[in-house]
């Protein structure tokens, strides 16, 4: 399982960070936390594209925790 | 590894996004707007600045607040409301935001139009804007380059909810300064460019009924504007031709407060974006975004077709001009300075709406330019581009890649420690 924070960052940082961290270690399992729903939205649609299942939870502060399983 | 999809789901979202701003940006110009100028972020920021510049600042002929922009804002904060995503949000660079806002727009107006409009330009059948789509898509190109290498100009944070309404409470000032110039009466401190006037070429304004309005106490004689004291300022030839002034050009005000806010809306919902399509295109192969710009080009290519605004060519198209070279590297330095904000203008309007302090800020950089440019003469003309263009693009070009390699450095260190820690992590395991 390894998480990525991409809270706070702009386009298209959030998806960057979660395609280098899928391709250096090829995850199971991967949550992203971004706190837009832009990010969330491209994150959750790349990792599906990238074959995983995806799920979002809305955390307690606003942002999200997008999660992935292959 | 298993089979990605070029396309996803959300690409017929934002592909119908698109044509639905292409449509309402055509019919915009039936209704009055300057042609291929339905929607113009640029056009329509500095038009709004000029209501505030005026002629002082060379911006009488382009002086109106466009009631699109202040809908769009507003558009994208309602939507933000409603789906739970306005955030108050800022911190990122908030300086260097502004200051890629104004390099933007300073480019926008060396080409004449902004990410967005090139694209329409480009629908109505303008191929000036195929060579600035030319040198869009290069300027994109070389901002990946930034993002491959790590360029990033740092987190936002959360704010204070106060914060967050700057961009939405903007733009209603905005919209009652408008709406009491529109409806009741021209606060004497503002310029509105007088709707349907004409100017010629020595600068002489006439009203749409023919009386002279610049300069004071000239006169219509025998077809020539003739001065107070009876010398000739405009002959009858250069009457004949003069053209409209483009912030005189303008459909009726509710009917474009109407449009800002359901293309506001629209734009919120689907995240359309007329930078990020190619950008991800680039990186990834991933063409969601860019079917929104195929949306909007197609939209907006059929609608003038069938509204008879299809003019194709070089020659002749409105508020464009023919300088080959001068269109490509405008557009190109507008569009790396729009990839370093993370998104087009028509995104940073619609994020300043959702609460997005950052992206505020790089629209008050877009209105500073405009200022900029007109205050000094560096924007362009129908004629072409202004003496100083040039070496203003090459410092602007300048500035960009050195903000590209400040904010690039850091950047590569912290990926560094990233995977240093990812690997200590995977060894514990």
């Amino acid at each position: 399982m390894i998480t990525v924070d991409a809270r706070g960052l702009s386009c298209p940082l959030p998806v960057m960070r979660t395609d280098e961290a899928v391709k250096s270690s090829s995850p199971d399992a991967i949550e992203v936390l971004v706190d837009s729903g832009t990010a969330k939205a491209n994150v959750a649609g790349f990792l599906a594209d990238a074959g995983y299942s995806v799920s979002v939870e809305q955390l307690a502060d606003g942002s999200y925790a997008v999660s992935a399983k292959s | 590894v298993s089979k990605r999809r070029a396309v996803s789901k959300t690409a017929l979202v934002l592909g119908a996004a698109g044509l639905a701003i292409g449509v309402v940006a055509a019919l915009l110009v039936k209704a009055g707007n300057p042609g291929n100028m339905g929607l113009c972020i640029a056009c329509f920021l500095r038009d709004t600045v000029g209501f505030f510049g005026g002629a002082g600042a060379n911006m009488g002929a382009v002086a109106y607040i466009r009631p699109e922009i202040v809908g769009l804002v507003l558009g994208g904060t309602v939507a933000a409301l409603v789906g739970k995503e306005f955030r108050a949000r800022g911190g990122s660079s908030v300086l260097l935001r502004f200051a890629l806002g104004f390099i933007f727009m300073s480019a926008a107006l060396v080409f004449l139009g902004c990410t967005v409009r090139a694209w329409l330009r480009l629908g109505g059948g303008d191929l000036n804007a195929l060579i600035g789509v030319i040198g869009l898509v290069a300027g994109i190109a070389v901002g990946t380059v930034f993002l491959r290498r790590g360029y990033d100009l740092g987190r936002a944070r959360r704010l204070p909810a106060a914060v967050g309404w700057f961009g939405p409470a903007f733009a209603v000032g905005l919209l009652v300064l408008g709406a009491v110039a529109t409806f009741v009466v021209k606060p004497a401190a503002f310029t509105v460019t007088p709707a349907g006037a004409k100017n010629t070429a020595e600068k002489a304004v006439i009203a749409k009924d023919g009386t002279v309005l610049k300069p004071e106490g000239a006169k219509l004689v025998e077809g020539a504007i003739v001065g107070a004291d009876g010398a000739v300022i405009s002959p009858a030839a250069s009457v004949a031709a003069a053209k409209p002034m483009p912030g005189g050009l303008r459909d009726p005000f509710v009917l474009a407060l109407a449009a800002g806010l359901g293309l506001g809306v629209v734009a919120q919902r689907s995240r359309f974006c007329t930078v990020g399509g190619v950008r991800d295109a680039i990186i990834w192969r991933r063409f969601d975004l860019l079917l929104g710009i195929a949306g909007l080009l197609g939209g907006a290519l059929v609608a003038n077709l069938a509204l008879g605004q299809f003019k194709l060519g070089f020659e002749g198209q409105p508020v464009a001009h023919m300088d080959l070279f001068g269109n490509f590297a405008a557009m190109a330095v507008a569009g790396l300075a729009a990839v370093m904000l993370g998104g087009c203008p028509f995104r940073q309007v619609i994020m300043s709406g959702e609460g997005d302090a950052d992206a505020f800020s790089a629209v008050l950089g877009m209105m500073a330019g405009a200022y900029f440019m007109h205050s000094f003469q560096f924007a362009s003309s129908a004629k072409g581009l202004a003496p100083m263009a040039w070496p203003l693009l090459a410092v602007m070009a300048a500035a960009l890649v050195g903000i590209g390699v400040w904010k690039t450095a850091p950047a590569r260190a912290a990926a560094k420690a990233r995977s240093a820690a990812s690997d200590a992590a995977t060894q514990e395991a």
